[in-house]
Order: structure tokens, then C-alpha cells, then sequence
């Protein structure tokens, strides 16, 4: 037995370095003064009051959290059907269809996103489709709608496979019983199905949230260099203005925000489940 | 009930798959295509594909990319595994504590923890590179493999390993003969979910790499500014290897379970066919990596590291080069000098910088140059006289031009009139007759030289109310203009005549008009910025010997002509500047490519460490706003 457990001993000092150390260094950097150095370090807050103070900042925080949200709530919408629907079917069908989700999302997730840029710019299919049925020359490329249309498609996959996995788990005799007690369709699929998928739905809202809130290259590409958000943010200021105190700051804030969100939502999940985890 | 509700489900899902597969699909269909259009369709040809066989960049890509899955899947595996089978031997207090830390890569936005990489790397001054990007990946990749396996040991009796060396096994045999076998469908489905995520991963990949290692994500990343069908070839590629390994997986086991019926399916099944994959990309590697040949060229073996910007340097150049010197090139870009500077500060060696004017000059003073060793140039006499001894490198003893040239407007000619633009200058941007119709160029040492110079100031200002005033200037441009911001999109977007104008280099501009003849190139009156890209050797250059060699190379005649031909950048080269600019040259009758020079309101850019600061922190501000406009 306790052979086994001097297993784990490598991976904790791995951990210790490749896990904590990078987390407590954005840390330490977002506390101190300019300059890219640990040795000669002086404590201060100054970024993070330069970030609280600025509307600007705060604004795009705020943005950047709503295109999350709707991201969210599209991906919910379109993806809770899609995953019943899937979970209805046949065995052979539900391998098939899960198999047609997985397939993009094995596929690199730039590559992915290029794919959009044709479709969308001037010219491109879709404006032909949409002129052709009358709404004249829209456009695509470049605009908050393309940023949103590539996170749905992005991150889509990832709710409708978490809500599909828990709808398969359900008891297919609890639907039965149901209906024998006399509740109508409706009534079953709120009362018994929506609850019992509820981890599902959770789990792929954490998943569709959060690389949405923090994804810089998809506005980066579909939404062009006019549209900044955190992730946008960030990433200037490392790899262009070369603040890193300040970036580290911002990525501080924004580890935190998510840090909250998540207890929230685990706190909702554990409500929801009688306080049994697994 | 359930049969009424089929016809509904049943479009949904055809709509799904159509919404999924539709992009994948255009870009297959464009991958073949005969134009360089990414809407247009004009006949069926394999060029992409010649020419993303030929670019060693995309194979390299390719290879990094699978190499790192296949390498970070086994190691976090197999590391993964045995961490679980100790951790869920360990104290309560211990497992707990290491599952939330586990949580940290899993439930962090991931430009955190690839923030976490990088300063981490720095801090130690581990050299970024191949090896920094496959320890990043091996560390997101285990939590994901323990979070699959760590359930099927906990559903095993905890008494299994003790029972098996009551009755002689020893601890080895256990873990081998008994735990891993039962736990095998939670190790396989991490290893696959290690292997996706590896291949997916971008922002880790893009923050920890360096020394020119790239893989597919950070290629396309930076190349997708250009139009670039080859693109849309190795990314149809992916979609094969990648497709046909999932079928592999997928269906195989049902051809197994068919053939054998009975026993162990759910094991065996699933390990061979991956196994039958992993041989597959294997194979894939070997052959991108075969064309490597030894030779006895007088550099052959040797490497060189080049860092410059994207999309400025002919297609031929460095291929011809690695073939007159047997040498290796290396190259990576950048998008802007502040970028290029970040590194370069940060100790990571290159042997080749092409920056800027004003980025040399900081350059030399914070000491990251050498001086060139004269007795091995011998391309000074070709250069223009105009493209020597400038104030950034009076002496001419750190650098040598590359490219040279000026910043102006870009204009369609048939939206825009040429009185308007003498009458207003650099304010036409200001003109709400071209509202949403106009290209900012994302540079912030551009976008405020065109700001200071239309409120009639020195680019060079160092009085924080002018600075002021540029940035209100540029704020009411972006406010009220709804202009995009781009970079190199200007390019393939004004030669299609997409907006009416556009900020812009003046190499684009000779390129733009070579392609599209309706574009004009005009500099405003009020003066403009007269700038110098040129290649130099960093104090800390591992082959500077290699690199006088490549400068030499890029200076002469028939290298200096066609690349300059090709991006359309004027060559500093006297003869070739002539010979392209005069009649028959490809850029005959283009005012673009001819610099304006003596002209007393143009400058060149001066650095000054502290409007420096003040200009990147506006310019953000500036994109901030227009962000925040729309």
C-alpha cells in the first residue's frame, strides 16, 4: 500500500513547478513594480487601480463577458435539442451522430475558425445566399456577429456532447413511470428530464463559458483588430506593449472572476443534487 | 409519441451536421482552387497543395504539431496513470489538495495558464522552443488523463492490489498484471482526450514557443492575414489524418467485435486500432521528415535563426539561400517591433533582425547589437546613398538596408478624388464622406505619425499636449469613421477594392497597384514618415559568421531583385530600384515604389523611450474605444 502511494511523489513535485509556481509568478508580477525582474521586486497595486479606475477597461470586461453570455445562451438553446434528440435515437444513430460532433471538434480549433473566413467576407457564400434572398449586401466579416458565430461553433460541441451524456445516464423507466402517473409530455420533460440532465447543462455552460470569455484569436480573426476583448487585452500587453505587471493583473482579475463563477455555478450544481457529488 | 416527434428532430440534425460540416467543407472545395479567391471558384487545381509541399514552414508545422500530440499523449499517459494509481493510495488530505490543484489548468481561461508557461520559462530562462511547448502540453495534458482515470480506480476494490501480492505478486506484477488492465478504458479515452487537446491547443502553444517552432495553430495564426489558399490544403490534410484516425478508432472495433465476437472487446479492440493510427501519423512524420540530406556545402549542417516581419521576403529567397550554403533557415516573424523588441530583450538569440529605423536605434543603444564586421560585406557600394548613414546608424556599422520606403494613403480611385485628398491630407480620415469605408493601419508609431502630422505637428514630438491632441484626434477617427484596423488584411482587401482608402506602406501601396490599377498612392503634403527596415546581428547571435553570408546574399543583384519584385518593397539595391522602377520593370509608372525623398516635412522616427510608452499605452486606448464604439 504504501509503495503505491510514493507513486504520486514525482507528480507532486511536478505539479508544485508546472501547476502552482506559474500561477504564483502572474501573481507575484501583477504585485510589483515595472520591469521583468523577480529580484529587485517593490509591492504595489497600482496596476490593479489602473484597472478598477479606467471605464474603458472596465467596459471591455463587461463586453467580453456579455459575448460569453450569449455565446452561453446560443449554444444552450441550439445545443439542449440537438442532444435529445441525439439521446432519443437509436443506439447505432447516437454513435453515429456523436461521432459527426466529435469529428470538428478533433480538429484543430484554427483551423476551424480559417474555415469561416471565406464563407464570411465580402463576396463569400453566405452574403451571395443572403443578397440572394433579398437582404442585400450585409456585412459579415469583421462585425460582432461573426465573433459570436465563431464561438458558437467553436464551443457548441462541447455542450451539446455534456448534455447528451447525461441524458443517455437517465433511467429511460423513470420517462415510463412518469407517463403511467398521468403527466403529459411537457410535464415529464420539466419535471423529471430537465432535472436530471442538470449536470450536463452545467457542466456545458462552465465549458462553453469559459474558453469564450478568455478566446483572443476568435475575435482576432472574425471580428478583425477594431474588436478588442479581455483576452485581446491581455495578450497586447505581453506580447506588444510589453507591460507584463499590468497583463498579469488583468489575467489575475479575470482568474479570479472565473474562480467565483464556477463556486457559484458548483454551488447550484451541489443544491441541485442533494449535496451528492461524484 | 416518439415516431411524431422524428421530422423535427430529424431537420435539426440536418441543419447541425450542415452547420458543422459547411465551413470544413468550403474550404476543402477552395483548397482545390485554380484562382487565389477564397470566394470565387475557378477551376480545379492541385497548386496548393505543390506549393504547401514545397513551403517548408507548413510541413514543419505539420511535423511539430503531431509530434508534440503523439509525445505529450504518451508521456502524460503513462505519467498520468501513475500518478492516479499513487494518489489514490495517498491521504485524503493529499488527494483532495492535488485534485484542486489538477483544477487549475481545467477551470483557469486558458490565456492564464499560458501566461503562467511563459514567465515561468523566462523566469528560469529555459530556452523557448520545441522542448518548452512539449513540457506545456505534457502539463495540461495529465490533469485531463488523471480526471479520466482517476473514476475507474475508484470503482476498482482497493483491496485488489493487496490480494495479488498475498498471493506472490510482486508490487510490479500487481500494477501491471491486475490494476492497469482494469483500469484500461479510463486510460485510453485520456489519452485521446491528451491527444485532442494537444492538437487543438493554440494559446499555450502561441505563448511558450519560440525559436522559430511552430505549430499548425500559430501558422495559421500568423498567416492568416494574407489570402493564402495553401492554408486551406494543409488544413484539408489535417481534416484527413485526423478523420481517418477517429474512423480507425471508430469503426474498427465493430470489424473486431464482428470477427472475434467474444471476449475482451472492450480492451484489445480499442488498443490496436490505436495503435494502427499512432503508426499511421508516425509514418506521416517520417515522410515530412525524410528530405533532409547531408551535403558538403561550406555551411552545410549549420543553422540560421531569422526573425522579421511576415509576409517581406520573396518565396525563392531563403530556398535559394539554404541551397548556395547547404545551411538551415529558420525563420520566424513578427508583427510589430514592439513584439520583435519583447524577445529580443527577453535573451532569445536570433542571428538575423530585420526591425526598423527607430527600433535599431533603441537597439544599439540598449546594447543588443554587434557591430558588422565590414570586411565580410561586400554590398555596400550596390545601396542607394539615400538608405545610408541615417541618424538611427550614422556609421553604418550595425546595419544594411533591406527594404525602404514611405507611409501614405491608398486610395481607390474611383471613390476618391485626388483634390480632396491634396485639399484635406491625412484629415480625409476624419472625412465622414468615407465613413466606414477606410483602413487604419494597426501600428501605433504609424497610426499617430498620421495623427501628429495632420494636426501639423513633428512625428517626433515629444510635448504631451500634441500627443494629446493626436490621440483625440485619432479617438474622433475611430468614434465617428468606423474605420477597421488592420494589418496586412489591407493588403488582398484594397487590391480587391474593398474600402475607398486605406493608411498603408508604400510597398503595399506598389503592390496594390500592380494588382488592381483603379488604386493610387498618395502622400500628403503635410509630410509623412520616411522609414528603413534593415537586417542586423544581435550581440548574442549564435552564427553572425552565417549571417554576414545571408546579408550579402539578400543584397545582391538577382536575390535583391526578385524579392523586391515579389512583396513589392523598394530594394535599397541602386540597380535594382532603377531597373524594376523604369520601363518594363514590373512596377513601371507606380509612384509607390519610388520614395519620396528630400522632401523637408518627411521624417524619420526617432526613439525616445518615454513618448514610446505613452504612444503604446494611447494606442491601446484608442482600439479600446473603437471596440468599445461598435
Amino acid at each position: 500500500m504504501k509503495k503505491f502511494s510514493q507513486l504520486a511523489l514525482p507528480y507532486i513535485i511536478w505539479a508544485a513547478m508546472m501547476l502552482i509556481l506559474p500561477m504564483a509568478l502572474i501573481a507575484l508580477y501583477s504585485f510589483t513594480e515595472h520591469g521583468n525582474s523577480i529580484i529587485s521586486f517593490s509591492f504595489t497595486l497600482e496596476h490593479y487601480v489602473k484597472f478598477f479606475t479606467d471605464p474603458d477597461f472596465l467596459l471591455i470586461l463587461w463586453r467580453s463577458m456579455m459575448i460569453a453570455v450569449k455565446t452561453t445562451i446560443i449554444c444552450l438553446l441550439l445545443g439542449y435539442p440537438v442532444a435529445y434528440f441525439i439521446a432519443r435515437s437509436s443506439e447505432r444513430l447516437q454513435n453515429m451522430l456523436v461521432l459527426c460532433i466529435t469529428i470538428p471538434m478533433w480538429i484543430n480549433m484554427l483551423v476551424r475558425t480559417y474555415a469561416w473566413i471565406g464563407l464570411l467576407s465580402e463576396g463569400g457564400l453566405i452574403q451571395q445566399i443572403l443578397s440572394f434572398l433579398g437582404f442585400g449586401e450585409v456585412e459579415l466579416l469583421y462585425t460582432e456577429g461573426a465573433v459570436l458565430l465563431g464561438m458558437v461553433y467553436n464551443f457548441l460541441p462541447f455542450m451539446i456532447l455534456q448534455i447528451n451524456t447525461s441524458l443517455c445516464k437517465m433511467d429511460h423507466s423513470l420517462l415510463e413511470a412518469a407517463a403511467d402517473l398521468g403527466a403529459n409530455p411537457v410535464q415529464t420533460f420539466r419535471r423529471v428530464t430537465l432535472p436530471l440532465s442538470l449536470p450536463g447543462v452545467i457542466n456545458g455552460i462552465t465549458l462553453v463559458f469559459l474558453p469564450a470569455v478568455s478566446s483572443f484569436f476568435i475575435p482576432k480573426l472574425l471580428g478583425g483588430g477594431q474588436y478588442f476583448l479581455i483576452g485581446n487585452m491581455i495578450e497586447n500587453q505581453f506580447i506588444t506593449v510589453g507591460e507584463w505587471n499590468f497583463g498579469s493583473a488583468i489575467s489575475v482579475i479575470m482568474a479570479v472572476i472565473m474562480m467565483l463563477l464556477m463556486m457559484a455555478v458548483k454551488k447550484v450544481e451541489i443544491r441541485n443534487h442533494g449535496g451528492k457529488e461524484d | 409519441m416518439k415516431k411524431k416527434k422524428r421530422p423535427i428532430g430529424r431537420t435539426l440534425m440536418i441543419l447541425m451536421v450542415i452547420f458543422f460540416y459547411l465551413p470544413i467543407l468550403y474550404m476543402i472545395i477552395f483548397s482545390f482552387n485554380e484562382g487565389k479567391s477564397l470566394t470565387a471558384f475557378t477551376g480545379f487545381s492541385l497548386r496548393w497543395y505543390k506549393h504547401m509541399l514545397e513551403s517548408r514552414d507548413m510541413m514543419e508545422a505539420l511535423y511539430t504539431t503531431f509530434s508534440i500530440a503523439l509525445l505529450a499523449t504518451f508521456i502524460s499517459t503513462v505519467a498520468g496513470t501513475i500518478a492516479a494509481i499513487g494518489l489514490s493510495k495517498s491521504k485524503k488530505l493529499v488527494r483532495d489538495l492535488m485534485e484542486q490543484v489538477n483544477n487549475l489548468p481545467l477551470m483557469n481561461p486558458e490565456i492564464v495558464t499560458a501566461i503562467g508557461f511563459m514567465l515561468l520559462f523566462i523566469t528560469f530562462k529555459v530556452e523557448k522552443g520545441y522542448v518548452t511547448m512539449l513540457l506545456a502540453h505534457i502539463a495540461f495534458c495529465i490533469p485531463y488523463v488523471m480526471l479520466s482515470v482517476m473514476p475507474k480506480i475508484r470503482s476498482l476494490d482497493p483491496n485488489l492490489a493487496d490480494a495479488a501480492m498475498d498471493l506472490g505478486a510482486t508490487p510490479w506484477q500487481a500494477l501491471t498484471k491486475v490494476i492497469v488492465p482494469q483500469i484500461t478504458p479510463g486510460i485510453v479515452s485520456g489519452a485521446l482526450i491528451a491527444f485532442t487537446m494537444s492538437v487543438d491547443d493554440f494559446i499555450i502553444s502561441y505563448f511558450v514557443t519560440g525559436s522559430g517552432v511552430k505549430n499548425l495553430s500559430i501558422m495559421v495564426y500568423t498567416m492568416s492575414k494574407r489570402i493564402n489558399p495553401s492554408i486551406n490544403a494543409i488544413s484539408t490534410l489535417v481534416v484527413v489524418i485526423i478523420t481517418t484516425v477517429l474512423l480507425i478508432i471508430n469503426v474498427a472495433p465493430i470489424f473486431l467485435e464482428k470477427r472475434e465476437k467474444k471476449a475482451e472487446i472492450g480492451k484489445k479492440s480499442l488498443v490496436l486500432p490505436g495503435a494502427v493510427a499512432v503508426c499511421a501519423i508516425l509514418g506521416i512524420i517520417l515522410l515530412v521528415n525524410m528530405n533532409k540530406e547531408s551535403s558538403d556545402l561550406p555551411y552545410a549542417g549549420q543553422t540560421l535563426y531569422v526573425y522579421m516581419p511576415g509576409e517581406y521576403i520573396g518565396e525563392e529567397v531563403v530556398p535559394d539561400f539554404e541551397e548556395q550554403t547547404g545551411a538551415m533557415v529558420v525563420m520566424e516573424n513578427f508583427d510589430s517591433n514592439e513584439q520583435m523588441y519583447i524577445k529580443v530583450a527577453n535573451g532569445e538569440a536570433y542571428d538575423i533582425i530585420i526591425p526598423s529605423d527607430y527600433m535599431i536605434q533603441r537597439l544599439i543603444e540598449e546594447g543588443y547589437l554587434q557591430t558588422l564586421d565590414q570586411s565580410r560585406l561586400d554590398c555596400m557600394d550596390e545601396l542607394l546613398d539615400a538608405v545610408k548613414s541615417q541618424p538611427y546608424d550614422a556609421e553604418n556599422a550595425y546595419s544594411v538596408s533591406y527594404f525602404w520606403g514611405t507611409v501614405g494613403i491608398v486610395y481607390d480611385k474611383t471613390k476618391v478624388s485626388l483634390e480632396d485628398l491634396e485639399k484635406e491630407g491625412f484629415n480625409i480620415f476624419l472625412d465622414e464622406k468615407y465613413k466606414n469605408d477606410i483602413y487604419l493601419y494597426d501600428s501605433e508609431r504609424d497610426s499617430f505619425m498620421m495623427a501628429l502630422k495632420a494636426l501639423g505637428y513633428s512625428m517626433n514630438t515629444e510635448d504631451t499636449d500634441e500627443l494629446q491632441a493626436a490621440y483625440e484626434w485619432l479617438v474622433q477617427c475611430v468614434t465617428t469613421m468606423e474605420p477597421e484596423i488592420v494589418t496586412d488584411e489591407i493588403i488582398d482587401n484594397m487590391a480587391q477594392g474593398r474600402k475607398a482608402l486605406g493608411l498603408c506602406y508604400s510597398g503595399d501601396a506598389a503592390y496594390i497597384m500592380s494588382e488592381n490599377e483603379n488604386m493610387g498612392f498618395y502622400m500628403p503634403e503635410e509630410g509623412t514618415n520616411l522609414w528603413f527596415d534593415s537586417m542586423v546581428i544581435p550581440a548574442n547571435a549564435e552564427n553572425p559568421e552565417l549571417a554576414h553570408e545571408f546579408i550579402n546574399f539578400v543584397c545582391s543583384y538577382e536575390i535583391a531583385y526578385d524579392n523586391s519584385a515579389y512583396v513589392g518593397y523598394t530594394s535599397p539595391n541602386q540597380e535594382v530600384m532603377e531597373d524594376l522602377s523604369g520601363e518594363g520593370g514590373d512596377f513601371e509608372g507606380i509612384n509607390a515604389y519610388l520614395p519620396r525623398t528630400d522632401y523637408v516635412k518627411d521624417e524619420v522616427f526617432v526613439y525616445n523611450a518615454e513618448t514610446r510608452k505613452v504612444i503604446s499605452n494611447l494606442w491601446s486606448k484608442v482600439k479600446i474605444t473603437a471596440s468599445n464604439a461598435n
